[in-house]
């Protein structure tokens, strides 16, 4: 008690004192649960913090459970897949406990599972390509971040720190493609990348861009530009004036002063931008799904590898596993190193509406 | 070979120095071309040509899939339901079941996906809005879905409740809310797509809220403590009010999202099952090769979730007046 501070103890005493009382109840003979409940009732604060661990338990298994079933899937051999738990892989000797008053039977394990497959994490590179499917959507993603970058840099720039007229009708522009459905680009640029362009045709096979990687990273790339640029646009805007003018003094070109000093002074900001360009194009489903045919030498990126597991080859549910845990990798890692920029990111963004 | 080298760099040079010589204002046009350029490719003018397609006829079987002009035919079939399509846009007849009419099921989706996440991600919020030992992890672990590839969220759900190896329906059909194949059943399918959903994005959810919950002031806290104020009275009457902008944009950004609804449907349930409004799109484009309904119904997509974010501006700018 001593070494508190003293608004800590004023703070506390009260309570510590309720709580003392409550417990030191002689004359009232309570059970284990009727003793805890009228803790509670005297002294919120625990009953609180009671809810507070309960929800975080609760958030923390339903949001990684998945993940760990995934793992018990994949580990399963195909013969026992009919006989996955909810906790253990297939082939786990199982006993039956049945619960008494409500005649529940439940298959509760009795032992270790013998029989495990962790080939199946090597088999779904030999069954497809599925590493070639992994490097398309990391490519595209790369690619498609480098230039979303690059460009909303220009355009942060000019939206944060440049007074011009017309400045607020572009950036509402800006604003508006990120209401519309992918749905609703979707047909004409289906067309446009299906039609033999003949500037094209050296470049291309068949002078068209559908199953090339530029038919997904196109569309992407300027589907996700508008979060860039309200990123970088107020991040590039709260650079102090005078640290642009000093380099315009020393004889940078006003190009030269963006890339050389407002940019690195952002870094953070940057990195943000890049982080969530990055996730969202790996993880997109609608252009990567249509804009391939779905094979790996036509750029067909990763989900077109894991629904490979659903329909050709239909009862490999391991492999299905196996391949979402290792496609899954990529941005698990990249959530943990850079979480605080993603909250950040998506926080001053809100912020900033 | 040094006079090539320094013609090359004169070559790169002349823009740059032409750039440097002019007002702010076409240096700022300058640099917002590239983004506009990329931005009229992908989405000025497909936006334009999706509303042209519109307004013409199909061509099931001709080589060009797109006819002559129709006028706003394609969209008077599609609202009175007689457009020919495996599924329905809208049946005012309401002979069609509700989860096989486009636009009821993407309108139920998003109401119920964002009621949900919006509970679920405030109550994440409150829980990373505390300081404890091991917050970083706890903040991982909470917003991990929201980075997963939807191909892999739509996986996990379609392995737990497929019925030979998950547990899932086994538990649903205990309870006796899913049939024997729920993956193949409309209402069934329909509750598991809403469920993968709000499992993932209920962390964007959090996210935005947790920046509304760091910005209200602390002292607030203090000052109804000392005033006598419960937990549940400083939730109410401090907490939900001072978050209540931020929580709005984040709802406004979830429904616009969730109206969009296709990639989860399409690998776990599929498009026949649970037509959203751009399954629709694809299935009148892939499975029927009908071009010109198909843009009509991207076009109304876009339409009703225009009014919806014109609904939500209007709310949000009647709260800011102080009408609330």
């Amino acid at each position: 008690m001593s070494d508190r501070q003293p608004d800590v103890a004023g703070d506390r005493q009260p309570e510590a004192a309720a709580t003392e009382a409550a417990v030191d109840e002689p004359d009232l003979d309570r059970g284990v649960v009727e003793a805890w409940a009228a803790r509670m009732i005297s002294n919120p604060e625990r009953a609180y913090r009671a809810g507070f661990y309960t929800a975080t338990i609760f958030f923390i298994v339903t949001t990684l459970f998945p993940f760990f079933w995934l793992f018990v899937i994949a580990v399963t051999p195909r013969s026992n897949l009919s006989d996955i738990g909810v906790f253990t892989p297939g082939g786990t000797p199982r006993a039956e406990v049945t619960i008494p008053l409500l005649e529940w039977t439940l298959a509760v394990p009795a032992g270790v599972p013998v029989d495990l497959n962790p080939a199946a994490f090597i088999e779904i590179f030999t069954v497809i390509p599925f590493h070639r499917y992994v490097f398309n959507s990391f490519l595209i993603a790369t690619v498609a971040t480098v230039v979303v970058l690059f460009v909303a840099s220009l355009a942060g720039y000019v939206f944060g720190r440049l007074r011009f007229r017309g400045r607020n009708t572009l950036l509402l522009l800006v604003l508006v493609t990120s209401f519309f459905p992918p749905a609703a680009f979707f047909v004409p640029l289906n067309r446009l990348f299906n039609a033999n362009i003949d500037v094209l045709a050296p470049l291309m096979q068949d002078g068209s861009l559908y199953n090339t990687p530029y038919a997904i990273f196109i569309p992407l790339s300027a589907l996700y530009l508008p979060l860039s640029i309200f990123i970088l646009t107020t991040f590039y805007s709260q650079i102090p004036d005078g640290l642009e003018d000093a380099a315009r003094v020393e004889g940078t070109t006003r190009l030269g002063a963006l890339f050389r000093v407002i940019v690195p002074l952002s870094a953070p900001g940057v990195a943000t931008a890049g982080v969530l360009t990055f996730i969202t194009v790996y993880n997109e489903y609608f252009f990567s799904s249509l804009m391939t045919n779905g094979l790996e030498r036509n750029w067909a990126p990763m989900l077109e590898g894991i629904l490979q597991f659903q329909g050709q080859f239909e009862v490999f549910y391991n492999l299905m596993a196996a391949a979402s845990i290792v496609a899954v990798l990529p941005v698990a890692i990249l959530v943990v190193v850079a979480q605080e920029k993603i909250v950040s990111g998506l926080t001053a963004g809100a912020v900033k509406e | 070979m040094t006079t090539k080298q320094e013609s090359d760099t004169r070559l790169l040079m002349r823009p740059l120095n032409w750039l440097e010589t002019r007002s702010e204002e076409v240096f700022a046009y300058v640099l917002l071309a590239p983004a506009f350029a990329l931005l009229a490719v992908v989405a000025f003018f497909p936006l334009i040509r999706t509303f042209q397609f519109s307004l013409l006829s199909d061509q099931v079987s001709d080589p060009s899939p797109l006819g002559g002009f129709a006028g706003a035919e394609n969209y008077l079939d599609l609202l009175t339901g007689t457009a020919l399509l495996p599924q329905q846009f809208l049946d005012p007849t309401f002979e069609t079941p509700i989860l096989q009419q486009a636009l009821f099921v993407t309108l139920l989706f998003a109401v119920l996906s964002v009621l949900f996440e919006t509970l679920v991600g405030f109550g994440q919020a409150l829980v990373i809005d505390q300081e404890f030992y091991g917050r970083r992890w706890v903040r991982v672990a909470i917003i991990i879905p929201y980075a997963i590839p939807i191909v892999i969220q739509a996986m996990i759900f379609f392995l737990i409740f497929n019925p030979t190896i998950g547990f899932g329906t086994e538990f649903m059909q205990w309870l006796g809310i899913f049939g024997d194949n729920p993956l193949a059943n409309s209402s069934d399918s329909f509750v598991i797509v809403l469920v993968a959903d709000i499992w993932k994005t209920s962390a964007f959810m959090a996210l935005l809220i947790l920046a509304g919950l760091q910005s209200v002031d602390r002292g607030l806290y203090d000052v109804a403590r000392v005033s006598g104020a419960s937990k549940w009275q400083q939730f109410k009457y401090i907490t939900l009010p001072l978050v209540a902008p931020a929580l709005l944009v984040a709802m406004l950004f979830r429904t616009m999202d969730a109206m969009r609804i296709y990639g989860l449907v399409d690998a776990t349930a599929g498009c026949q099952t649970v037509p959203s409004m751009s399954c629709l799109v694809i299935t009148a484009l892939r499975g029927t090769r009908r071009w010109a309904t198909a843009s009509a119904v991207a076009f109304l997509t876009a339409v009703v979730i225009g009014v919806l974010v014109a609904v939500y501006l209007v709310a949000l700018r009647n709260r800011e007046a102080g009408v609330t």
